[in-house]
């Protein structure tokens, strides 16, 4: 694999998660990693991040699973992207458009986002590269 | 079985996936050709992992084993 790619645009939970140990480990692969950053992940990229959320039909899961983490020492989904960007080539982008959208300036973005950009960006940096949707 | 003395040790008990992988990996980064590497884990998916990573880097993986539900993988660092 050349590079991985992850659209992250859903804000849950569960795959704010699963974009963190995706990343962390492709990094220390040393496989670039390149993110994608839009919708309703959007608010999680901001230093003012509102709280994790799970569907609703998935609540009990939700509550067992973060429990289970919380007792396993797991690291946060945000510790995970830190880790990912000390190992390796890894870069996060925020989509413009949703940032604007949603109402959020770039002074609001959190430091761990490396540029706010179009989707054309993303897409040349993954032109090659496996890209995931989560 | 002759049991080959490791030049690093890490102790990643108690740490869950991804943490042991990265843990091995931090420490190869420092380490040259000829050392061995001792990785301990309680993580379950860390045989498999580990058997991949040796793949994929071209390490080599001198064993595997696990008792008492620690898992010790022995590595030879060759792919520096």
């Amino acid at each position: 694999m050349k590079g991985f790619g992850i659209v992250l645009y859903t804000g849950r939970a569960d795959s704010l998660i699963l974009a963190g140990v995706l990343a962390q480990t492709a990094a220390g692969y040393d496989i670039p990693v390149r993110i994608f950053v839009t919708s309703f992940a959007t608010p999680y990229f901001m230093k003012d991040k509102p709280e994790l959320r799970a569907p609703k039909e998935f609540e009990d899961l939700a509550q067992r699973m973060m429990a289970g983490m919380a007792s396993m020492g797991v690291d946060s989904w945000y510790e995970m992207l830190k880790t990912a960007k000390e190992l390796g080539d890894v870069k996060i982008f925020l989509c413009s458009m949703t940032m604007e959208a949603l109402g959020y300036s770039k002074e609001q973005v959190d430091p761990i986002v490396d540029d706010v950009v179009g989707a054309a960006t993303f897409l040349a940096e993954v032109s090659e590269s496996q890209v995931v949707f989560v | 079985m002759t049991d080959v003395t490791p030049t690093i040790s890490i102790d990643a008990r108690g740490i869950s996936c991804p943490g042991p992988l990265t843990n091995l990996i931090k420490a190869y980064r420092k380490a040259k050709n000829g050392d061995v590497i001792e990785v301990l884990a309680t993580d379950p998916g860390f045989k498999s992992d580990v058997k991949a990573w040796v793949e994929r880097t071209g390490n080599e993986l001198i064993s595997l084993t696990e008792e008492g539900g620690v898992i010790r993988a022995l590595i030879k660092v060759t792919a520096r």
